[in-house]
């Protein structure tokens, strides 16, 4: 299971940068070239507009293609990036399954259901993430709420969503790339063009998660990441440095 | 966190049988650790090992090539094994789109209502209409081993014309739904039967161009099951009108269950094969099969 998590870090890391690359061909998301500029691509514009306006960024020879050039494998590479998101796409499915298994013969997934209480914890959780940096600069005590459960109220809400995202990111992947074979998925999202812009907005739906995930892991401390690893968490007063 | 067997509410509640058990979380696992292993894996000690790691692969990369070919380490057999595997995922893909085909399942056709427009998609430069008036299309690999040369004309009186509103999508991502006519694959291979071993037929067009408008022939093999579809055409009209030079004319590709790309724009040539033959864009690292 453990290892399941971590494989995704690659995984989602070719997902998106090939898939960036493959959103760089398809006309779907583009609009009406622009009169002044003749651009058609919203990311396109997004380099210029950061080439123009971050100090720094000035003299980059060919704004069009930051954001390509930072975030995908790059402009017109459409052969090599499908088979990169082909092979991290099977091998997300196959750890996807092992983590499905895993969780049901491990009973991990009970951790993750949601309760009737969520709502009532998942706001005190909110209340103590609001007021940690006011409860820094008063020098006041600021307790982390207590819970009986594994997770908190916040923690489940994401991480029982999260498997969900990644289900539809994967079931909108098949729509687009069998549309006729499996015509049937492609009228359950809407459209061949509507599959596509959700399948892209799914990967955007990670970033709300994975950014406070990570900052929270890094702020929980060294004894949760290695819980992440080792699968156990210390409490002998030794390993508290 | 202390779950222990002589607390009774504790007891009590892991015993509960039924479906609600299926939900219930349980008490976290109390394990007795070495405190050896807790010291080995503190923060400072794991910080240490990454740093030794980092520094092995640092001063690793600094030994000239030939050493770390000698140790096994060489980035060319690196690239070698990435390639292998990333042709792997793309046969693996292939062999699923290969096994989801299925020569009944019909293709969706639409409405005339729900036509859009098609871009004229040649790769390269759109070639000069002149070679219309004198086209012929040439087949080979018959079972009667020699090859034929039909023209437009023969091909429109010997076969029946059938029509469909189909959707042509292309590898980039877009998609346009058009009305096609013209006549059956499946009928000419019936009237001109390929040789018994044939699996596959190379579809050529010599009058392809690059985009510096060079001579470029575009090639294309494509599975004599899918050939044999019904719904796979060689047509000659386009949204109810004789083809025009920019979608293929006088004769093209119409497999609505492959991707544009082997739908091959202004056919000159159907050559039968036993082994898959050479493909275009399969040549330049895309599928083979490009089975949707």
């Amino acid at each position: 299971m453990r290892l399941s998590h971590w494989l995704n870090v690659p995984l989602l890391i070719g997902l998106v940068l090939s898939g960036m690359s493959i959103y760089w061909a398809a006309p779907v998301f583009q609009h009406q070239a622009d009169p002044r500029t003749g651009l058609f691509d919203p990311l396109a514009d997004v380099g210029v507009w950061l080439c123009a306006h971050v100090p720094g960024m000035h003299g980059y020879a060919s704004p069009p293609d930051w954001v390509y050039n930072h975030l995908s494998l790059g402009p017109g590479l459409l052969g090599p990036a499908l088979r990169i998101h082909w092979l991290c796409a099977y091998l997300f499915m196959l750890n996807g399954l092992v983590y499905a298994v895993g969780s049901v013969a491990g009973g991990g997934y009970r951790s993750l259901l949601p309760r009737t209480t969520d709502i009532r914890d998942a706001l005190s959780m909110l209340r103590f993430y609001v007021g940690i940096p006011f409860a820094k600069l008063t020098r006041r005590p600021w307790p982390h709420p207590q819970f009986d459960t594994k997770y908190n109220a916040l923690q489940r809400a994401a991480y029982f969503s999260v498997p969900l995202i990644a289900f539809l990111s994967v079931v909108t992947g098949w729509a687009l790339h069998k549309p006729v074979q499996l015509h049937w998925l492609v009228a359950l999202f809407g459209g061949y063009d509507t599959a596509r812009i959700l399948h892209f907005s799914l990967m955007c739906a990670y970033a709300p998660f994975l950014i406070p995930h990570l900052v929270l892991v890094l702020a929980a401390g060294w004894d949760t990441l290695r819980s992440m690893i080792v699968g156990w968490s210390a409490e002998t007063p030794e390993a508290k440095e | 966190m202390k779950a222990t067997d002589d607390d009774p509410a504790q007891a009590q509640r892991t015993d509960v049988p039924g479906v609600a058990s299926l939900f219930r979380e349980r008490p976290l696992e109390q394990l007795e650790l070495p405190s050896r292993l807790v010291r080995r894996s503190s923060r400072r000690a794991v910080l240490l090992y990454g740093a030794g790691a980092a520094s092995l692969v640092g001063a690793g990369s600094l030994l000239p090539p030939a050493t770390l070919g000698g140790l096994g380490l060489s980035t060319n057999a690196d690239r070698t094994r990435r390639e292998w595997l990333l042709n792997q995922a793309l046969r693996l893909d292939d062999d699923i789109a290969e096994a989801l085909y299925s020569r009944d399942r019909m293709v969706p056709t639409y409405d005339k209502a729900q036509i859009t427009p098609l871009k004229n998609n040649y790769n390269g430069a759109t070639p000069d209409p002149s070679y219309i008036a004198e086209w012929s299309l040439l087949l080979d690999g018959l079972v009667s081993g020699v090859s034929l040369s039909l023209n437009i004309q023969s091909l429109l009186a010997r076969f029946a014309v059938h029509e469909q509103i189909t959707r042509l999508v292309c590898v980039e991502g877009w998609s346009a739904i058009a009305w096609w006519s013209g006549l059956r694959f499946g009928d000419l291979l019936s009237a001109y039967p390929p040789v018994s071993q044939a699996k596959w037929a190379r579809i050529e067009s010599s009058v392809n161009l690059d985009s510096a408008g060079n001579r470029d022939p575009y090639f294309m093999s494509l599975d004599l099951a899918t050939a044999g579809h019904q719904q796979t055409l060689l047509a000659t009209h386009f949204n109810g009108r004789p083809l025009t030079v920019e979608h293929g004319a006088p004769l093209r590709l119409v497999a609505p269950m492959k991707l544009g790309l082997k739908n091959v724009k202004a056919i000159t040539r159907i050559s039968y094969t036993a082994e898959e033959p050479a493909d275009y864009w399969a040549n330049r690292g895309y599928s083979r099969y490009d089975g949707i």
